[in-house]
């Protein structure tokens, strides 16, 4: 048992085994192959025939030049020939990428050598192929021999089912798992007494070659050397002399596969899966059944919730004067407890293993942390975050219902996104404005990014009527229809505002202490006096509650664009009505129902005067 | 809506199947809130939960209850049912009761939820060709031959009517969007059974006192229709006599239906 097994709180999860078949929430790890990894090294069971290794685990296991591009692979196996860049192939040198663990050859590049001649031979190897950037090519990822036609390793198709090829020589076999992008093991099985040359993909068989031609036999052995708009990564390549065993091909495989892949996820049924090794879930069939993607499996409930704090530094400017800066671009701490209820307990179960499962993505980057888990948000977050998952409450009411509450965070929202942090201009149900003017329909609450060279002009709009106190359940759905420019975002008698206009509930609070300076004299009195002009500075909450959509949206798109920082401009209600500059740098929201939301503010008084100007956002123009 | 639809020219189905009802009842409720602004003014109306209706039927039962009448049967699917014409999907079953009296027939009382919604203006009466489908049933179960047999408790043989009821409660979960539910579980299953009788021998200790009882409905011809079991403990005991009366003695048995878990 796998420590990603052993380290859960789960129990029944096992490695896969394409001999049975599985359920829906099934989950297993995948590690290829059941039984174990091999290493070429490994002479346990006697002599295995290796003859050729090359992989990547050091920089010594290639030859450089001065500038430290590549001019050679060095064979692992003490004796046998290295793959170099030499005569008619020297053309543009690969280049050693320190932080990779394999070489990148680009369309001529080449490494080849001699001195792998073999009658019968087992090769196995890992690379990854870039798309094809033209159809109706192919990419040669290996070849024995010089000829022309024969002895050649070739890919091509588009990556689909049936549509992906793999090629020895013209003849074409079916690749089982995607076939660029995508890491794949290559093993060719070459039995010179049987003439023929049985192909493997990922561990399983394609076909045969059959009566293959005498260049397989050859004593060169190629890479790469294609045209242009190829790029193939090579792992790792081993090459035993001989028919190695089915029992030890399958060990070298998943040494490969444990090396190279990422193994340490689990796999979730999204479907009823049948027996059978093309069910494995790295096949374009296994897609269908098998699942890392949280959406695949669960969908949320009513009862999410989001907290958005600000990361600010403030500077204290007496009088009451102050700044807010953002200390980083990410200035929002966004956190969201993630709702899935009425689930059985196969469900629960599968949801409780993603969960603890989760930090097993890989590393974004030797210098970062774990991948977080890419998702859907609800709406109206944006579908395409990244969360890491915190915590879990997991609350059981009646045998078989259970109800899960995830607390994730989102880190990586920058406020210089002009299409916003987590409320984005996705085009759906936030559009850029027309240019023409034109609208098929409009709601009260829509938003619209306006587009302008003026930053004071560019932004976000909301669409109020030509009063902001429209009914708001009106809809002009005549369309296509015209806004005249006067009634555009910019013009004189706007149909839009860029202010908060929405209200709160009737019941509020507003709480306010005086800024005070306190003197104390001892043995006598306390003396306060005003600490400088601004000695009325409110802070306080504000709810909505019981908001549609739409208005939820247009709140929410409001205060992500104010990214906790910048300050606007709200009417204090009754009996106050005056209107203040404030920021806001908390909320939360809660999805209750649909067409139901609450949703909290906090916001805080600003008294300097503020100049929109100082934004910036990626919307960036070049003149010339 | 047909003007004045009239009992005779209505037909209720349930998955398809005719039913003999006395009484049919469709009603649906919407929970609101309203949204009052700092202004004074009225925003809307806001939903708190989806429209969930209630669905009650009287029928009588002319042949074995249907595997999705069994309340504490773990089989949580939605049923459709057909009013007027007018099919509704999202029916769930909450509840069955029955009375058995001396030769009274036997009405079987249910109560659905149902989700989604209903075009009430669409309801129409049965066609010509429909009624004239429909099968009269011969046979229906009735007090008269109908019995009820009781262990570990006494004066079973002297009983004058009891009253049989199973009912649990349909929690609904919606996705997010969704007014629709994608799961309404069971929870809280439990059988009822009430009797009535001239003696029911002792008084009951503090644990209560296990029952095992089967009810078995019959026809007037002694056909047994359909049996209904309860295991449960008896909660309580009246004795009762008034001017003019006998001495009557009445218990209520209930059982808690439960369900192993399944390792998974």
């Amino acid at each position: 048992m796998s420590y990603i097994i052993s380290g859960l709180n789960i129990q029944n999860i096992s490695e896969y085994n394409f001999n049975n078949s599985y359920s829906k929430y099934d989950i297993v790890d995948f590690q290829l192959f059941t039984g174990a990894s091999l290493s070429p090294a490994y002479t346990g069971n006697g002599q295995t025939g290796l003859t050729t290794w090359f992989n990547n685990d050091l920089l010594g296991y290639f030859k450089t030049d001065t500038k430290f591009d590549v001019t050679g692979w060095r064979n692992l196996v003490s004796g046998s020939g290295d793959l170099n860049q030499t005569g008619a192939f020297a053309a543009t040198n690969p280049y050693v990428d320190f932080n990779e663990n394999y070489i990148n050859l680009f369309n001529d590049q080449t490494l080849s050598g001699t001195g792998f001649a073999s009658d019968s031979r087992t090769l196995i190897f890992l690379i990854e192929a870039a798309d094809l950037k033209k159809v109706d090519q192919s990419q040669k990822i290996l070849q024995f021999g010089t000829d022309s036609t024969y002895g050649k390793f070739l890919l091509s198709g588009t990556n689909s089912y049936n549509q992906a090829k793999i090629l020895l020589d013209n003849t074409e076999f079916n690749s089982v798992s995607s076939l660029y992008n995508d890491k794949n093991i290559f093993t060719l099985i070459q039995d010179n007494a049987a003439g023929t040359i049985k192909l493997r993909q990922n561990g399983i068989d394609l076909g045969t070659y059959s009566s293959f031609n005498a260049n397989w036999k050859a004593t060169n052995f190629i890479l790469g050397n294609n045209n242009d708009s190829v790029d193939i990564k090579y792992y790792e390549i081993i090459h035993f002399t001989g028919v190695v065993a089915d029992s030890q091909i399958s060990g070298y495989e998943k040494y490969l596969y444990e090396k190279y892949f990422d193994n340490t996820r689990l796999y979730f049924a999204f479907n009823n899966v049948s027996a059978g090794i093309q069910y494995s879930p790295i096949t374009y069939t296994g897609i269908g059944y098998w699942t890392q993607d949280i959406d695949d499996l669960f969908k949320m409930n009513y009862g999410c919730s989001a907290n958005f704090t600000s990361n600010l530094s403030m500077l204290q400017m007496g009088d009451g004067y102050k700044t807010n800066v953002a200390q980083t671009v990410n200035t929002l701490n966004s956190k969201f407890n993630l709702n899935y209820d009425g689930l059985t307990d196969k469900e629960a179960k599968c949801l409780i293993t993603y969960f603890e499962n989760s930090p097993e993505t890989k590393k974004k980057s030797l210098y970062e942390g774990y991948k977080g888990v890419e998702m859907n948000l609800f709406p109206p977050y944006k579908k395409n975050a990244e969360l890491y998952f915190k915590s879990i409450d997991h609350s059981t009411i009646y045998n078989d219902i259970n109800s899960i509450k995830i607390e994730a965070e989102s880190l990586y929202d920058s406020s210089l996104d002009y299409k916003g942090m987590l409320v984005e201009l996705d085009e759906i149900n936030i559009k850029t404005y027309p240019s023409d003017n034109k609208f098929n329909s409009i709601n009260y609450n829509d938003i619209f990014y306006y587009d302008s060279d003026s930053v004071k002009l560019r932004g976000y709009y909301f669409y109020t009527g030509s009063a902001y106190n429209i009914d708001e359940n009106s809809t002009i759905t005549t369309g296509p229809f015209v806004i005249s420019p006067v009634n555009s975002p910019t013009g004189i008698s706007s149909w839009f505002t860029k202010d908060f206009y929405f209200k709160g509930n009737i019941d509020y609070n507003i709480n306010s202490s005086l800024r005070l300076l306190k003197g104390d004299f001892k043995n006598s009195t306390t003396e306060y006096d005003k600490d400088g002009i601004n000695y009325n500075i409110l802070e306080f909450n504000v709810d909505f509650k019981n908001r549609s959509n739409s208005e939820t949206r247009a709140i929410l798109k409001f205060l992500d664009d104010k990214a906790g920082y910048k300050v606007f401009k709200y009417t204090l209600p009754q009996p106050y009505n005056k209107e203040i500059n404030v920021y806001c740098p908390e909320w939360n929201h809660t999805y209750n129902f649909n067409n139901n939301n609450d949703i909290g503010v906090k916001f805080i008084e600003f008294k300097n005067p503020f100049d929109t100007a100082t934004k910036f956002n990626t919307k960036l123009y070049f003149t010339q | 809506m047909a003007n004045f639809l009239n009992y005779r020219n209505v037909a209720f189905k349930l998955e398809d199947k005719n039913y003999y009802a006395t009484k049919v009842s469709l009603s649906a409720k919407a929970n609101v809130d309203p949204v009052i602004l700092n202004d004074g003014s009225l925003l809307n109306y806001a939903p708190q939960s989806s429209v969930v209706g209630s669905l009650s039927t009287d029928f009588y039962l002319t042949g074995a209850l249907p595997d999705f009448l069994r309340i504490t049967g773990f089989n949580e699917s939605s049923i459709t049912a057909n009013f007027a014409s007018v099919t509704i999907s999202n029916v769930y079953p909450k509840s069955i009761s029955f009375s058995v009296e001396p030769f009274q027939p036997i009405l079987i009382s249910a109560e659905f939820d149902w989700y989604g919604n209903v075009k009430v203006e669409d309801f129409t009466p049965n066609t010509n060709e429909d009624k004239n489908n429909i099968q009269i049933p011969s046979y229906f179960a009735n007090g008269y031959r109908s019995s009820l047999t009781t262990s570990n408790l006494e004066g079973v043989d002297k009983i004058l009517s009891f009253d049989y009821s199973a009912s649990c409660e349909r929690p609904s979960f919606f996705h997010i969007n969704d007014i629709i539910p994608f799961r309404v579980a069971k929870l809280n299953r439990s059988l009822q059974l009430s009797l009535k009788s001239n003696d029911l021998g002792g008084i009951l200790d503090i644990d209560g006192k296990n029952v095992n009882s089967t009810v078995s409905l019959r026809d007037t011809y002694g056909t047994v229709l359909d049996t209904f079991s309860i295991s449960g403990i008896l909660l309580s005991q009246n004795y009762e006599v008034s001017e003019g009366q006998y001495l009557l003695a009445s218990a209520d048995i209930e059982q808690t239906v439960t369900q192993n878990k399944t390792l998974v």
